[in-house]
């Protein structure tokens, strides 16, 4: 049997003594194919895409090798060609080399450690040229990101300064004492508005760049605080929150990155309540049990529409108009539990609450 | 000739933007009926069963862009599928805090567009406006 990370190299030579002697010398370095034409060449090209090195012989009846390489250039981009000539033909190998059709040239006759070097640099050079193809497209993806990211800044972090501004605007010409007041109580929450944003991009920067710190975690203690932060702002504003860890194995994962998950979905939780009801409530239920946490944070809130479901997870998406979304909390969510492994999963009933369910494996 | 009154919609996702809106076109003492809404579709919905205000009088409307469910562009393609006796009512001025190019741009693609304005809002920017409209 083959073994996959072999070098598939293809051979192209009019006589058959070349193209059997080649065979015999390199069949348990490379995966050698041969080719006796280019219309043969041609063929296994197309049913053979991963053909890393392509040897040509110049001199052939139908075709010069350089000829056949000028010709598959376009379509073939991939595979690094190498011209096999004496030194009669120099003239034309060298315009071939010059125009790019050629990397490397054999003179004839070769001996296997001319053909060996060959093959050994074009593979060197085919794989940095696939990694650049890789990385290029990485690059774009983080440029489409950045573009939307920058879009998006413009709105979230300029539009609350222009409000401000507009509400400064109001407040130096008016003289009603209650309504500068009043313009204040919101100039307040758009100032709030501006800092959550800001924490968000420090959460996103962190889940992108971040390595995973993994330690041993203490539900208990990864609560605590955000327990504190939320029940004081549960009494405000009327909301019944419930903590609850059942903790008895050890869970060993990343604290920053859960802390982020947590906070992102009871700050969720809080914010998305309905506010004319009685007995509003939050509730955190962590559980670890055979190497597994599961993490359910459930309100009696708006709910979510049916039909932005599958689009909560989305950058700077927001299903609803309430103006505390940023539409980049549980994007982050979603992001830190791909790096944990975990999933999630979202039932809601619009005007009746949102559950969201998370399970994050050990590490 | 004292100039005469106007009907005014707001429609921004921000609800201070609204508060600062709709406390500017006051300030003015020209505004009849102002209204704002944060929800482009509803803004929509009341304009359709407006059809012809009862008091006669042109509607002017700040719409801003970047608003969740439809955004301002989706809100004026929509209005522009309207009735003309309706479109006739309105006055268009996009009011964004964007300073993105494509979509100062793609706001002069839209002919029911009066103007691009830049937030904040000031009582300087709406006389100024207003005078253009008399």
């Amino acid at each position: 049997m083959e073994k996959p990370e072999r070098i598939r190299v293809l051979y192209i030579d009019d006589e058959i003594n070349n193209l059997n002697g080649f065979k015999a010398s390199f069949r348990l370095d490379y995966n050698v194919m041969i080719a006796s034409d280019t219309a043969d060449a041609l063929v296994m090209l197309e049913k053979h895409p991963d053909i890393r090195v392509i040897l040509c012989d110049q001199r052939m009846p139908t075709q010069t090798g350089v000829q056949f390489f000028e010709q598959i250039r376009s379509q073939h981009p991939l595979p690094i060609r190498v011209l096999i000539t004496g030194y009669t033909d120099i003239e034309s190998v060298i315009d071939s080399i010059n125009k790019g059709n050629i990397f490397r040239y054999i003179k004839k006759p070769w001996t296997d450690t001319d053909v060996k070097s060959a093959i050994e640099e074009s593979n060197k050079f085919y794989i940095a040229n696939s990694l650049l193809t890789l990385k290029n497209e990485e690059l774009e993806k983080a440029y489409l990101e950045l573009d939307k990211f920058a879009y998006s800044v413009t709105h979230d972090m300029r539009g609350p300064l222009m409000s401000l501004l507009g509400a400064i605007d109001i407040s130096k010409n008016s003289d009603d004492i209650s309504e500068i007041k009043d313009t204040l109580g919101m100039m307040e929450k758009s100032v709030q508005k501006l800092d959550d944003f800001i924490k968000s991009i420090h959460e996103y920067y962190s889940l992108k760049r971040g390595q995973l710190q993994i330690s041993e975690i203490n539900f208990k203690e990864v609560v605590a605080d955000l327990y504190d932060l939320y029940s004081i702002a549960g009494k405000l504003e009327h909301i019944n929150f419930t903590v609850n860890v059942v903790q008895n194995d050890l869970f060993r994962s990343d604290a920053v990155f859960l802390k982020i998950i947590l906070n992102n979905l009871v700050a969720n939780a809080f914010k998305f309540q309905r506010h004319d009801i009685v007995g509003k409530i939050v509730d955190l239920n962590i559980t670890v049990h055979k190497g597994n946490v599961e993490l359910i944070v459930r309100d009696n809130g708006i709910g979510i529409k049916n039909e932005y479901v599958n689009d909560i997870f989305k950058m700077f998406f927001r299903a609803t108009s309430s103006e505390i979304g940023s539409g980049f909390g549980l994007y982050n969510v979603k992001d830190a539990l791909t790096k944990l492994n975990g999933e999630i999963f979202v039932t809601s009933t619009l005007n009746e609450g949102t559950t969201f369910k998370v399970i994050i494996p050990s590490k | 000739m004292t100039p005469g009154n106007l009907n005014f919609i707001v429609i921004d996702d921000s609800k201070l933007d609204c508060f600062i809106a709709e406390k500017i076109i006051r300030n003015t003492g020209r505004g009849a009926v102002v209204k704002s809404f944060i929800m482009a579709p509803e803004a929509l919905e009341y304009i359709i069963s407006t059809n012809v205000p009862d008091n006669n009088l042109k509607t002017v409307m700040l719409v801003d862009i970047q608003m969740p469910i439809m955004n301002g562009f989706e809100f004026i393609e929509a209005f522009e599928k309207l009735p003309q006796p309706i479109r006739d009512n309105y006055i268009i001025y996009v009011l964004s805090s964007s300073i993105n190019e494509n979509d100062i741009s793609r706001v002069r693609y839209h002919t029911s567009v009066k103007q691009f304005l830049n937030k904040p809002l000031t009582s300087n920017t709406l006389s100024t406006i207003l005078e253009l409209i008399d």
